[in-house]
Order: structure tokens, then sequence, then C-alpha cells
């Protein structure tokens, strides 16, 4: 889960005393703002989005004139930032710069161990920074960190600050023990930055990228709230769904995220899921939510997710897809959970008898769960073919991309 | 020693978190396949339970001293809550156990390199986390994989199955037995980030055991480790025939959300994308017999042009008919 800049700095970079600017944090122009103001000589200005580069889309504002810090604050702290939209802004104190660094934390799987990364050329893009100019540190002990190994690797890599090499390794170490203590997949501090005040130099964070570990000792969405991984508000479909694992851990059905197409994917297995809508997208159909059902389930949990997936307006196809599971039980999922769903969505007069169906399924009790899934199909009126896995798992989105063709003229998306 | 260094003829397995309910389960289940290969369980609090078919301890300490069953234990299959791995796996490591597997989904990345940086201090094996296990059909199994009837997917032959995916390693060996070939040894390694067993250590593993015919390797994006087999390929160290699938094309069409890390690309540029693995495995196709499949279902056309012989005949026919159709 990707934290917002103030939360970063006030939950994570105060604990390990990973120095960073006077702020405040505001989601509308009011006192406490004004009184921060006014003890600074300029300010800088930060709209709170997920995304990256915002600077470039006009959402970092230096302001020096006191007078028109209000305006920025109300603009930057509500508009759209590469259609986000902004929680509220950071105002910090504007650093005499001197020069900036770039530094990260984060696993690299090439060495399956973490690793720092540090640059002396920091501040924009990392990947416009010349390679040879970006240096990698891992850590192939993570019992002992202490900062005479960064001084070390920092003089290995031609550091050319040598005043610096004492404050700048035990900054470093502050970073990597947040990292690890904080439990992140990456910490990245971009830029780092050296500023002046009065005759001294210090290290300053002048920002703050936190993505933390979903499977964090403390599930991170208890700590800061369930945030959606695509940079938009959840939709009320994919928050019901959520629902449905809360508190019950038999199974998991609540992995649900929406895209903007017509055919409903209801996917078992995480591999198989994945395959199975990468090969839906490679055929051309538009693919309107994705599902990831797992771990068997009970009838309940598939009986919501179903409703969730199939509530969706729009839908013209339904492809309901997972391998050979091992322990899913077939019946209790597809002939119990959805059919159940679909019964009741014909009975409330909810059911598209329109939609084209492909169903392929195999694993535990398939034979009589796809036999009562059919019966399910015939008195409900509803139009499609079951498979179980003689047919190759791929090979199903490209039936029902067939049947869709032939029975309601769909036009596929030409994908190069 | 028949079967490999993962699940052979030697092995014994001690299951650690067995009275849970999927572990009690894949107890009874094994007994019942492969009788005597569970050889024991480990549930604080409930020693001496006769709730399942093998004997249950407090501590695996117990386990390796007891008289009966204590020498047969090298074998741990871990089934405990994410944040008990840790602690499981070195019980495991601190009793002598060498081969691991840690079935548990959510392990923690930072106790998942603990876990890592220790098990290579020490020489062990770990398959996992998220592994679903490991099936070699002429010796035996290790987890759920391919469930209560895993003859289904599962017979005897030359195809080596190493998947991210649990589910996946089961639906292969299925799709390649419908088409003649069969398993020889199928292993579910995990996706994790910090994966304990990646592909290019079980080829490196399995390089010079006759019974392999050629790799079947199922790969996700994340990571360096399919990119890793490209390299040992390509510097000799592999050279049986290998036929690939790798899925997440399509999540690089996909409209970019709070996407990983910019350090990530950094540490592995070039590498971690659907598309980067793929180009790196077919560039070592070029002068090594590997080939990737675009559709998953290709991998059968893939193994059949890398000249595989089939173990027994193909069973599928050319176009398969739905079991219903109401349409």
């Amino acid at each position: 889960m990707k934290l917002y800049e103030h939360e970063a700095l006030g939950s994570i970079f105060k604990k390990y005393k990973i120095p960073v600017p006077r702020y405040v944090f505001a989601t509308e122009m009011n006192d406490a703002v004004s009184q921060f103001v006014e003890k600074e000589s300029g300010v800088v200005v930060k709209s709170m989005v997920l995304v990256g580069k915002r600077g470039k889309a006009g959402a970092v504002k230096v302001v020096s004139d006191k007078s028109k810090v209000a305006d920025v604050v109300k603009d930057l702290a509500t508009r759209d930032v590469y259609g986000e939209k902004s929680i509220g802004a950071l105002v910090e104190e504007k650093l005499d710069i001197e020069k900036e660094f770039y530094l990260s934390v984060t696993y690299s799987t090439k060495d399956r161990a973490p690793a720092i990364i540090f640059s002396e050329h920091g501040g924009m893009d990392v990947e416009e920074i010349d390679p040879k100019l970006i240096h990698t540190h891992v850590i192939t002990d993570v019992r002992s960190v202490y900062p005479y190994q960064i001084r070390q690797f920092l003089s290995n890599v031609g550091f050319s600050d040598k005043d610096l090499l004492r404050p700048l390794s035990e900054v470093i170490v502050n970073v990597y023990n947040a990292f690890v203590g904080a439990e992140c997949r990456l910490l990245e501090i971009n830029p780092l930055v050296v500023a002046r005040s009065g005759d001294k130099r210090k290290i300053v964070a002048a920002d703050a990228v936190i993505i933390l570990d979903d499977d964090a000792s403390v599930n991170p969405a208890i700590t800061y709230g369930a945030r959606s991984a695509q940079g938009r508000p959840l939709t009320q479909r994919e928050q019901d769904a959520i629902l449905i694992d809360q508190g019950d851990h038999r199974g998991k059905a609540g992995s649900y995220v929406e895209l903007e197409g017509d055919i409903a994917m209801m996917t078992f297995g995480g591999g198989g899921s994945t395959v199975t809508a990468e090969t839906a997208i490679e055929a051309g159909l538009r693919i309107a939510n994705l599902t990831d059902i797992g771990g068997n389930p009970p009838a309940e949990k598939m009986y919501r997710i179903s409703r969730i997936i199939l509530s969706k307006p729009g839908l013209k196809g339904v492809l309901v897809c997972g391998g050979t599971a091992s322990n899913t039980r077939i019946d209790v999922t597809l002939g119990e959970g959805l059919a159940k769903a679909l019964d009741d969505m014909k009975a409330e007069g909810k059911l598209d008898k329109n939609l084209v169906w492909v169903v392929r399924r195999s694993g535990p009790e398939y034979v009589k769960g796809l036999k009562m899934l059919h019966e399910c199909f015939e008195r409900n009126g509803i139009r499609g073919e079951i498979y179980d896995s003689q047919l190759p798992i791929t090979e199903a989105p490209i039936r029902l991309k067939e049947l869709l063709i032939k029975h309601i003229g769909y036009k596929p998306e030409n994908v190069g | 020693m028949k079967g490999t260094v993962y699940l052979n003829d030697k092995t014994g397995i001690v299951v650690i978190g067995a009275t849970g309910r999927e572990a009690s389960q894949v107890i009874k289940e094994s007994e019942a396949l492969y009788p005597g290969i569970v050889k024991a369980g480990i549930t604080p609090g409930k020693g001496g339970s006769t709730e399942l078919p093998v004997p249950v301890f407090d501590t695996l300490s117990e386990a390796v001293k007891d008289p009966k069953v204590g020498k047969l234990l090298n074998t741990a299959l871990i089934y405990v809550p994410p944040v008990s791995v840790l602690d499981a796996v070195m019980e495991c490591l601190d009793n002598g156990i060498k081969v691991l597997y840690i079935i548990t989904e959510h392990v923690p990345i930072r106790d998942s390199e603990i876990i890592f940086q220790e098990k290579e201090r020490r020489g062990a094996i770990i398959v996992g986390g998220t592994s679903l296990g490991c099936f070699v059909p002429s010796v035996g199994r290790i987890g759920a994989i391919g469930g209560k009837d895993p003859s289904v997917a599962f017979r005897d032959g030359g195809i080596v199955v190493i998947s991210k995916s649990g589910g996946l390693t089961v639906t292969t060996a299925e799709m390649f037995k419908r088409r003649g070939w069969g398993t020889y040894m199928a292993l579910a390694i995990g996706g994790d980030i910090i994966s304990n067993t990646t592909y290019s250590d079980v080829l490196k593993q399995i390089k010079g055991d006759p019974k392999v015919k050629a790799v079947v390797m199922l790969g996700e994006p994340g990571g360096a480790y399919e990119e890793q087999v490209a390299d040992l390929i390509t510097s000799g160290g592999f050279d049986k025939p290998v036929a690939a699938f790798i899925s997440g094309r399509f999540q690089e069409r996909m409209p970019e959300g709070v996407a990983f890390g910019h350090a990530g690309a950094i540490v592995e540029r070039g590498m971690g994308k659907a598309t980067d693995k793929i180009s790196r495995l077919e560039a070592a196709g070029k002068k090594y017999p590997v080939k990737v499949a675009f559709y998953y279902h290709d991998l059968v056309k893939a193994i059949e042009s890398l000249g595989v012989p089939r173990d027994f005949e193909d069973s599928t026919a050319e176009h398969v008919k739905p079991l219903y159709s109401t349409i």
C-alpha cells in the first residue's frame, strides 16, 4: 500500500529520525497554515496524491509572496493530478538547497536481499539519471547494518563530499531501519537534499515515497484505511466485495477490481485468474471486472461475490473459469453459491437474459457441481456452454469470444 | 535415491501446524495416497492427540527425539499463520530439518528475507512461501497439490513443471497428461518476492537427472527469477528443452496506477516485466532449446516442437465439445 507523503512524514520518518522540513498538512486553508506561513520566509506547497511526477503536473509550487499562499493551498488541496483527486496540501518550509541526492531502499530479487540505492545526482526522475551514477549496496546480513558499512560503500563509489560522510551514513542507516521497521516494500527519497542553514549544512528528506508490504505483520489497511491500488477511490462494488472476506477466513472471494469493459470475469486462483484474463484481453475481449477466488470459500461468499460481479452495468458476456482445483469444492462454489445468486437475481428481475456464458472448471466434486450449474442455466434460461478440464483453461475465453460474435454480434477489440 | 532432492523415496514429512483445517485434511489425504509418507505432526498444546493418522507432538524437538519416528523426519511442511512462519522455520532449522516447504501465503516480506538469509547460512532447501507443495508421481506427494484425486492431473513421465502459481502447476500437468506427456516432478515454488527456491535453483538440482526429459516453467511478472533462467541456460548451466509461459503481458497495457517502485526498476533495469522476461528467454531460444508460448495452451505445441517424445498416447480430441450447452 502506498502512503501519502504527509502520512510517511508523520508516522514513519518522525519515528526513525529521518530529518524532514518543517511542515503542516491541511485539507483547506486554515489558521494553522496561516500561523505556519507567518514564521517562514517562503514555503513549498504540494498536492497530496499517490501518483508520482507531481512537479511536472504543476502540483508542487514554491510560494515566496505570502499573500498568495491561501490561493495556492486552496488550488493544490483540491485539484486533480493526472486524474487523481488531491486529498489536501502539504505546506513545507522552503529549503536553501545546495545539492540533491537520490536515495531509496527496496528488495532486489536478483540478490534476494534489501538494497540501498544512492546517487549524488538526484532530483530528476530516477530513470533519467545515467545508470553509471547510480550505486547499489546490497544488505547481505539483515541482522546488522551500521553506518560504517554505509561509509565504506559511499567511499567505494567515490562519494565527493567528505564532510557529509558521517551525517549522511547515519541518515541512510535511519532510512534503512525505517524500511525494515515499518515493513516497507519501497522507501524512496528524491531528492534527499543538502540544505544551507546559516553557516551549517544539513541533510533533509524533501520528499517521501513509501510503499508498505500489504502482508506486513500489521495490515496497513488497518492503520491507514483501505485504498485502491489504482490511484482512484474504490467503487461501491469494490468496497462491498472487501467486506465479503472480513471476519471470515474460509477461502477468499473479496478480491475484486473494476475496469471499463463488458465481459464479467469470475476467475479462480491467482495464476489461473491471471492467465485467463490475459488470454481474454489478447483475444480482444473487453474486461469489466477481475476477481481472484480461491481457498475453498463457502457458498455464502460465492453468492455475494457472484451478485457483485453480475451487477455491473453494461455486461455482454460472463466467463467462469478456473483450473483443476485442489481444495475448492465445485459443487459448493458453482452448484450452490453461484446458482443461488442466479436464481435470486432472476426472481428479482435483475438477471440479463442476453448474457452469453462460458464455464470451464474442474476440481473436487466438479461432476456434481457442473451438473447443478447446468440445471440452474436451464431453469433460468441462461445461454452458454459448460466445460470441464478437457478444454485447456485458456481456450475458454477464446470459446466465449466465438459465441459472443456468433450470437450477439460482439465486436472484439483489435489487439496489436 | 529415487526422486529429487525435493521429494524422494527417503522423504519423511513432519507437518508443522498439523491440526489446522487445511493441514489435517492434507495429512489424511496423503496417508490415503502414499501411506506412511507423513511421519508426524506438530501443534503446540495438542501433543498426544489421536485425531490424525500420525502421532502429534507439542514441539519438533520432542518429535525428532521420538524413538519410532524421530530418525525418519527430514522434510517439514509448514502450515502455520503468516506471522508464525519465521518461528516455525527457525524451529525446523534448529532441529536439523534440511528440506522445508512453506505453504502459508502472505508471509511478511521482512520475515521472508530473514528466512532466506538463515537458509543460506545453514545450507537448507526451502520451497515457498506460497508453495502448494511437490508431486513426484513415482515417489509421493508433499502438500495438497493435485487434491484428493491427483491421478486426474498426474501420471508418471518425463516433464518437470515449475510454477509460481500452485493452481497452474496442476492445471499444466493435466493439460500435458491429456496430450501424452507425464510428470516427473511438479513443484510449486510460490510467487513471493523473496523466493527461497527459484526456477534456476531447481534447474541446477535436476540438471544431471536422467529422468528429466524437459522442463515446463510458468512465470509471472515481478522479480528477476525468470530472467535468471535465461542467464543459466545461455551460460551452459542447463541444456534440456525448456518451454516457458510468462503471464502478465496485459498488465503492461492497463492504465498505470500506483506502479511499483522506480527503485525496483533501477535495481532490476530491464527486468521484472512480463515482456522483459519473454524477450530474455526468447533470446536464449535462438541458440538453446528454449521456447516461449504466446498463449498458455501453446505450451503443448512448444514441447512438441522441441522434439520431446510423448510418454504415452495423446487422448484428447482435436475439438473439445462442451459437457453441457444451452446456447
